[in-house]
């Protein structure tokens, strides 16, 4: 009996114990919780922050023909242009070019929606984007630039400046396996012939306050970032819808009554 | 108490990351060093999950173990497994950081904070396994 007393007391005084400790320690725990939600609360605010940053950071621009001619792919003439400011080391331009610019091609660039220039955007912190542009300028004298731009981009891992300080390799490998004449192909290589061109590409950038790679000019939109392929069309549909728009106001001119008469009277 | 703390704000930085690297957020905030660079890096990803996730993880394990040394759980073999799991974790933020340094030549400030306060919890939770054993041998 006295026993049984004895472990009751003795478990009553364990919860005391626990109950106390618990007390204790909820200004603790409190604390805690206050740490997570507000961290929690400022990842939230940066995350939207950056979101509406970005959505910000499209800027119109005065839809000018570039200086430079970058790398053409499709018809010139086409109602819209895509221009594509790119550094061919950096990890987003290979992220857009392997995963959005197949669709890109094929639904905008082949149905003859648009047409596509790349221009080179080497960012100074990449030390092998150049010789990789040069790679491809030179890829591009036997007409396989955009064959070289693919291979550049989907292989880049082994041949940016992370991976080798020397890329010219893995580049005369990618230029033997598109058939090219490598000797043709090195000696353009080694002698940076496409420099210029290069530069007066990333000169074009420069003008138009190109900060980051990738960034893309269409129509009157500048966007920068590896926007995804809906953005993409969404951009090009405006921008057609502007110069059809254009197209009309333009007849509409040519062809009123005071434009006729206007004509008349000339001489 | 100091470890469940250094625990909850390693993995707030781990989530951040995380987060910036699944792409739901776009841009990190990174006033000294070169963030993106490091984290779009090859090294930024370990047996296919990003490094910052595995890092999320490893604080989330912290964590648990900081409440249950508060809460007098199995004291020797808590402060045995946050000695261990710490200590492997700074091991690994190490060589994280050495890849910056010498490899990639660029530094992520977060994850230079994050390799900090794994230290800090390494040698906390040393200090807490000493207390520990030499209470059990008293």
């Amino acid at each position: 009996m006295a026993q049984k007393k004895a472990e009751q007391h003795r478990a009553r005084r364990a919860n005391v114990v626990r109950s106390q400790r618990a007390a204790s320690l909820k200004p603790f725990y409190y604390a805690l919780a206050l740490v997570a939600v507000v961290g929690v609360a400022l990842i939230v605010r940066t995350a939207r922050r950056s979101a509406a940053t970005q959505q910000r950071q499209v800027t119109n621009v005065a839809a000018t023909a570039a200086k430079a001619e970058g790398h053409l792919l499709g018809n010139p003439n086409a109602p819209v242009q895509i221009l594509e400011f790119a550094d061919f080391e950096c990890p987003h331009c290979a992220e857009y070019a392997t995963i959005t610019e197949p669709d890109v091609r094929k639904r905008i660039v082949d149905a003859g929606l648009a047409s596509y220039r790349y221009f080179d955007f080497p960012l100074g912190h990449f030390e092998n984007s150049i010789p990789a542009s040069e790679a491809a300028a030179c890829a591009g004298d036997q007409n396989k630039f955009w064959e070289m731009h693919d291979k550049l981009f989907q292989g880049q891992p082994e041949w940016n400046s992370q991976a080798t300080s020397d890329p010219k390799k893995v580049f005369a490998r990618y230029a033997n396996e598109l058939g090219l004449d490598t000797d043709a192909w090195g000696k353009c290589f080694d002698s940076q012939k496409h420099m210029p061109e290069i530069l007066a590409n990333r000169d074009e950038g420069l003008r138009r306050h190109v900060e980051s790679t990738p960034t893309f000019v269409i129509g009157t939109k500048q966007i920068p970032g590896a926007i995804p392929y809906d953005m993409l069309k969404a951009y090009v549909d405006t921008a057609a819808a502007q110069y059809a728009a254009n197209a009309v106001a333009r007849a509409d001119s040519q062809h009123s009554p005071a434009a006729k008469k206007g004509g008349a009277a000339k001489p | 108490m100091l470890i469940a703390l250094l625990a909850l704000v390693g993995a707030l930085i781990a989530l951040y990351l995380t987060l910036y690297k699944v792409g739901v957020i776009g841009e990190l905030v990174c006033q000294i060093g070169s963030c993106e660079r490091v984290n779009s890096s090859r090294w930024a990803t370990f047996l296919g999950l990003p490094v910052a996730a595995w890092g999320l993880a490893t604080y989330v394990v912290l964590l648990g173990l900081a409440v249950a040394a508060i809460q007098g759980v199995a004291p020797r073999q808590v402060a045995w497994a946050t000695v261990l799991v710490s200590g492997w974790a700074v091991m690994f933020s190490g060589w994280l950081t050495s890849i910056e340094l010498f490899v990639i030549h660029a530094i992520c400030i977060w994850c230079v904070t994050s390799a900090t306060i794994m230290t800090l919890l390494f040698f906390a939770s040393a200090i807490e396994l000493r207390r520990v054993l030499r209470l059990s041998t008293d």
